[in-house]
């Protein structure tokens, strides 16, 4: 299943710029992992070493929040990922 | 009441037919907190005294750097190494002599929070740390008081409202926030997500227009797009939880 997703710009670096692309999968979880094979350099920033997202990491799915339990959630053909990661500055 | 000066100053926002003079001495009425005096409570204090917010009472415990400047637009090279509650309370107050500009130096915390709010209609987050932010979030909770969250990193910015116990609160929406104890930012973000906060403690005061609430607006200005999502009230938050579970 093609699954659009929107990266945030926080995740640059990680991605050389590039804000959009498409994944595969039948889930959240799926689709961050096919995304992590395309950028691997946002894993750590994702992903914490027993493979949960970390605190700070939002996802929407079609810009509706998935928390809780993002990873397990289905997405469908068609479906936008959106990964937003929480700021505080002021 | 508006005298004939306030009428004349304010012309030109007592003309949208939605806000009129009634709009108006509602704004004169209204006691806002700016939690923050920094990049977020520059411009929000600014337009809000400009619009003839009645009170605004800015707190903040720091002093002015030098690489403030870039965005905290009340301050500027000659107010370094002054406090930032003093140096925003002047410029307020020469931009408009019929605003009461309280300027509290202080930390906020748990302690103190509930006299910083106490007699104030709502609070703006412009903190620049989210503990600070969660216990204003808290005490806006306990309290009932509207609450105007913003946040901003490099060309990255957001804006929430929320009005306890009817909509999502910051704890809803926020678990926490990427780690790093210093930030980048450009001045126009804070500048773009002050106005936002303004611009919702406007039409809250005046009762008009359709609030952020239950929906937090992402700015990127890098690509200068706006998006918006949608956010519920989680009934296990630890702020607000209890006031879901109950209805």
């Amino acid at each position: 299943m093609a699954i659009k997703v929107d990266i945030s710009p926080l995740l640059n670096r990680a991605t050389n710029g590039v804000r959009t692309t498409e994944v595969n999968g039948d889930t959240v979880g799926q689709c961050l992992n096919h995304l992590v094979k395309q950028f691997p350099g946002i894993e750590p920033t994702l992903f914490d070493k027993e493979g949960k997202l970390y605190y700070y990491v939002d996802i929407y799915i079609n810009r509706e929040n998935a928390y809780p339990g993002e990873l397990a959630k289905p997405v469908n053909d068609g479906d936008e990922l959106s990964i937003v990661l929480a700021i505080g500055a002021g | 009441m508006l005298t004939k000066h306030e009428l004349e100053r304010y012309d030109r926002q007592i003309m949208i037919e939605e806000f009129g003079e009634e709009g108006q001495e509602k704004l004169k009425r209204a006691r806002v907190v700016i939690a923050g005096g920094g990049g977020l409570g520059s411009p929000a204090a600014i337009y809000l005294a400009a619009a003839g917010v009645g009170t605004i009472r800015i707190i903040d415990r720091d002093r002015v750097q030098l690489s403030n400047l870039n965005r905290q637009i009340l301050h500027w090279d000659k107010d370094i190494g002054r406090s930032k509650v003093a140096s925003a309370a002047e410029k307020l107050r020469n931009l408009n002599q019929g605003v009461k500009i309280e300027a509290i130096n202080e930390t906020i915390t748990e302690a103190n929070i509930p006299q910083l709010v106490a007699g104030f209609d709502l609070i703006v987050d412009a903190m620049d740390n989210l503990p600070s932010r969660y216990l204003l979030n808290k005490a806006a909770v306990e309290k009932n008081i509207p609450f105007f969250h913003g946040a901003v990193y490099g060309f990255e910015g957001r804006a929430m409202t929320i009005i306890p116990g009817q909509t999502a609160c910051l704890r809803c929406v926020c678990r926490g926030v990427i780690p790093g104890e210093k930030f980048p930012v450009i001045g126009v973000t804070p500048a773009i997500i002050g106005c936002i906060q303004a611009t919702e403690v406007i039409k809250y005061i005046v009762g008009i227009g359709e609030l952020l609430t239950d929906r937090l607006l992402i700015y990127d200005g890098l690509s200068m797009k706006f998006t918006e999502f949608k956010v519920k009230k989680d009934p296990d938050c630890e702020h607000c939880g209890h006031l879901v579970k109950g209805e």
